[in-house]
């Protein structure tokens, strides 16, 4: 068949020599919502900008043309591609990022591939995403040793960063005493007393540090709990899903993580189905297979593991048949952001209307900001609903009342309001995690606030009359 | 203002098609309904599928509602619905099986020889282990061509002689339909697991995997059946019959579907061994198989109204398998070689036929490994690039062979001109590589 002409739709392209139209509504032309929606909650799914749509549904039609021409002799180039500027975005080199398809698979890929032992330990967070969580269950469901053992440190919002850390560390040493019996020779290669000899190693402690969490949405001390886990010979899995293309200035090579991973699907505007994953030089030789098992595994004694030892970066090239678009349209992804301005451009706008937005809804409802300082804040405001808040868990808000009221929001929100921004128990209160984008303004956050505070009143009245 | 939908084609035949028209008979003229380049001959269907046109236009558009719809699915393959849940590909589903597995000191996992490479490898990996608990892996080897009867006895051959071998192991965690399978956990001590291609892949062949199941019931073996490339290529599949432990198949291969989708069949029966998706998700509960695969795919629907449009499967199979024979005959005349699969037996829609090259009778006496490569690569550069056709190429038991793909869109003629691309890319090698 005759190769299909495509015009591009509304919004799909962009002059590159013209300047963009402000931040703001205008911008909402080149992104796909329908015309009354207002996004408040970019963080959740991110927001596909329509050239970038244009771009994945024209590489599509190319696949498809010559799926073999494709695979075989034109993908890894254009793969290698995305990974370079992404490992150069996070000052890392190319070769210590692959690309997977989303945070939880990086996540697998990192705690699947420990071998854990009887006595090792897995600290968590209360704020650690659900996926990240479950899998650290799942290695300690196992229904026979061996198993790592699992701690939860509770977080309960608002802290500042120094309290965090110092709740951090209290837990690592909290671990260590608890098991004092045990050697936690196992350390990672960038701490003291790291040892080559394979024999001496007994125990290790795996932490996994939250970048930004998701509920609420805040900004973590991380580099630091890393420097503090170095120094306890803890190893580190931080969890950076919302940060590339919020955070700005994320250097890997100075704050040296033992694993990170991001997804380029949220803040940074890409195609959902991508992310990358993060793995020094001297940690590769711990990552023994992706996940799922690929072509290129290296199974120790062969020529193909004497030449390049666990292939970290060849075993991620391919696994299995998929969509790559994803992997793929990066490039377009930050050419479009250029034109935006670039990333101070793009995140100078997002920070200053997460404050003013945050603290204009927390005026309409008549409540607070979770994050007073700032120092919790960059893109996404957390802000109290207009709901009462119980002193003991479960007073007020029974587990399945809580999931019932998270529900009945969800719903009406999305149905009759057309609005939405995520919302959640915390510390005995519900709250919302707004996204400030560069399609939102202010009043987005007060029409959400009009569509809040209706709807709270309809669960005091419902929900919670019989209290 | 309402925002574009994904990109406006101009008026291009193919983009749709009228489900009240009859379609156009099968063969080039059916070449409008797919993405392929106009000029590009494929004969490779098998490898990454090729996707009809108006399944693709569906999916670049932005799918707000996205529907799952496993009972089509279900009802191809002959299972219930909540047996089946949707992965991203065939390697996904083989990792969920083999990684839930607890492995323990002694347990036995068979692979064939013939395993695709991702599939091996996962067993490679949990037996490279460097500590304990980690199976021992074994092969069973296949040297085609091979005809039913001689699949089967190699199996059971090879699966006894292995038993034998490990003859102080207590293989008492057998499945729950084997003789002998007990309640009680603590009595279960160790267990054998054999992965048993439905189809393999090189050569493409289809294997008597029900016969298999059947002797690894009888023999307390889990059986894993690999199906890949089954699903729009297989008759009659029926999973309710043939009682397989667990089963796969790619549904971006054979069936039409958006690349990224594959089924994972597990019967009730085993489900709670399936503890966890990989990846480890959101609704992990400790074992809820259906909950924790919620994986959309929104093109079943649309690829089997397709099919049923082109007339069915029964149709797609008279065209294909007819054309898989009689292609493999003349691409074997235009080589002056002959087909892997004599009887028909193996053959559903890819044929096997031999490449003219120097056979070796001893492994290594003519082809070195980094000849092989050196081969492999140099056929995939010529085909696709000079001649504009592809069929997939390897080396096995000796000697040279082309694997093509009968698709609705090939004709006799495409074998021809396959033939005249392989005869000159076959000169190639040898004057290259054994001057």
């Amino acid at each position: 068949m005759p190769t299909p002409k495509h015009t591009p739709g509304p919004g799909e392209t962009y002059d590159p020599t013209q300047p963009p139209p402000p931040f703001g509504h205008a911008l909402k032309q080149y992104f796909a919502f329908k015309n009354d929606y207002i996004n408040l909650n970019h963080g959740s799914y991110g927001s596909l900008p329509l050239p970038v749509v244009w771009a994945s549904s024209q590489l599509a039609y190319e696949i498809e043309s010559c799926p073999d021409i494709f695979h075989r002799l034109q993908y890894f180039e254009k793969l290698n591609k995305s990974r370079e500027l992404l490992a150069k975005f996070v000052h890392a080199d190319t070769d210590e990022v692959v690309l997977v398809g989303n945070a939880t698979a990086a996540l697998n890929t990192v705690l699947r591939n420990f071998e854990w032992r009887e006595g090792d330990v897995i600290v968590l967070a209360s704020t650690t995403y659900a996926s990240a969580a479950n899998t650290t269950r799942y290695l300690a469901d196992r229904s026979e040793q061996p198993r790592p053992t699992i701690y939860t440190i509770e977080y309960e919002f608002p802290l500042t960063h120094a309290q965090v850390v110092d709740l951090f560390r209290s837990k690592l040493r909290e671990v260590k005493q608890l098991h004092s019996n045990i050697q936690f020779t196992d350390v990672p290669p960038a701490s003291t007393g790291f040892v080559d000899d394979v024999t001496m190693k007994k125990n290790k402690i795996l932490a996994i540090v939250d970048a930004i969490t998701a509920n609420p949405g805040v900004l973590m001390p991380w580099q630091e709990m890393v420097r503090v886990a170095r120094e306890e010979g803890v190893w580190t899995l931080v969890d950076g899903a919302h940060s590339i293309g919020q955070e700005p200035n994320i250097n890997l090579s100075q704050a040296r993580p033992d694993f990170y991973l991001s997804n380029a699907h949220k803040w940074l505007m890409g195609k959902r189905g991508c992310a990358l994953l993060y793995v020094p030089q001297r940690n590769q030789y711990m990552i023994k297979s992706s996940v799922p098992t690929a072509d290129e595994y290296c199974s120790p004694g062969t020529k193909a593991y004497e030449k390049r030892g666990t292939g970290f970066v060849t075993q991620h090239e391919y696994l299995g048949g998929s969509d790559v678009t994803p992997f793929l349209v990066i490039p377009e992804v930050f050419a479009f952001r250029q034109w935006l301005g670039g990333e101070e451009a793009i995140n100078g706008y997002c920070s200053k209307l997460a404050v003013e937005g945050g603290k204009r809804l927390a005026e309409v409802m008549k409540t607070q900001v979770l994050d007073e300082s700032g120092e919790l804040t960059l893109n996404m405001p957390n802000v109290q609903l207009p709901l009462p808040v119980e002193k003991t868990p479960g007073e007020l808000y029974p587990p399945e009342l809580r999931t019932k009221i998270n529900l009945f929001l969800q719903s009406k929100l999305l149905y009759d309001w057309k609005t939405y921004a995520a919302h959640y128990y915390h510390n005995g209160g519900f709250w919302c995690r707004c996204s400030a984008q560069v399609f939102n303004e202010v009043s987005d956050f007060e029409y959400l606030g009009r569509a809040f505070n209706a709807l709270c009143q309809e669960v005091e009245a419902t929900f919670l009359k019989s209290k | 203002m309402t925002q574009g939908l994904g990109p406006e084609l101009e008026h291009t035949p193919g983009r749709s098609y009228d489900p009240t028209q009859k379609p156009p008979p099968f063969g080039r003229q059916l070449k409008q309904y797919f993405a392929l380049d106009k000029e590009y001959v494929n004969l490779n269907h098998g490898s990454y599928g090729s996707l009809p046109l108006p399944l693709l236009q569906e999916s670049s558009k932005l799918a707000f509602e996205i529907e799952r719809n496993p009972t089509i699915v279900a009802k191809l393959i002959g299972s219930d619905v909540d047996e089946v849940v949707f992965v991203p590909n065939a390697s996904h589903a083989a990792n969920k099986v083999l990684r839930n597995f607890e492995w323990r000191d002694g347990d036995l996992v068979i692979g064939p020889s013939t395993t695709y490479g991702q599939a091996f490898n996962v067993l490679k990996y949990l037996s490279d282990r460097s500590e304990q608990p980690k199976p021992t892996l074994v092969s069973i080897q296949y040297n085609f061509p091979l005809t039913d009867a001689e699949i089967i006895e190699t199996f059971r051959t090879q699966l006894r002689q292995y038993k034998r071998e490990h003859a102080g192991t207590q293989f008492t965690d057998v499945p729950s339909l084997s003789p002998g399978f007990t309640a009680d956990v603590s009595a279960r001590k160790n267990k054998i697991v054999a992965v048993i291609d439905g189809f393999t892949a090189n050569p493409g062949a289809l294997m008597p995997w029900r016969e298999l199941v059947r002797i690894c019931h009888e023999e307390g073996v889990w059986a894993l059946i690999d199906a890949a490339h089954s699903i729009g290529q297989e008759p009659n599949i029926n999973l309710r019959e043939a009682q397989p432990d667990f089963w796969l198949s790619s549904c971006h291969k054979w069936f039409f579907a958006k690349r990224g989708c594959a089924v994972l069949y597990v019967p009730e029966r085993n489900q709670h061994l399936m503890k966890s998706s990989i990846p480890t998700s959101h609704e992990y509960t400790g074992t809820n198989f259906a909950k924790q695969h919620e994986l959309p795919s929104h093109t079943h629907e649309s690829a089997l109204a397709l099919r049923e449009w082109l007339g069915g499967e029964q149709t797609i199979y008279d065209y294909c398998h007819t054309l898989a024979l009689e292609g493999a005959q003349r691409l074997a005349q235009v080589l002056s070689t002959k087909v892997m699969d004599e009887n028909g037996e193996l053959t559903v829609y890819m044929p096997n036929v031999q490449l003219p090259l120097p056979i070796e009778k001893q492994p290594g006496q003519v082809y070195s490994p980094e000849l092989i490569a050196e081969i492999n690569a140099l056929f995939t550069r010529q085909l696709l690039l000079e001649w504009n056709t592809y069929t997939t190429h390897y080396f096995h038991n000796g000697a040279w062979w082309c694997r093509c793909s009968a698709q609705v869109y090939n004709e006799l003629s495409d074998f021809e001109y396959l033939g005249k691309a392989l005869v000159a890319t076959c000169e190639n090698v040898v004057e290259k590589l054994f001057s």
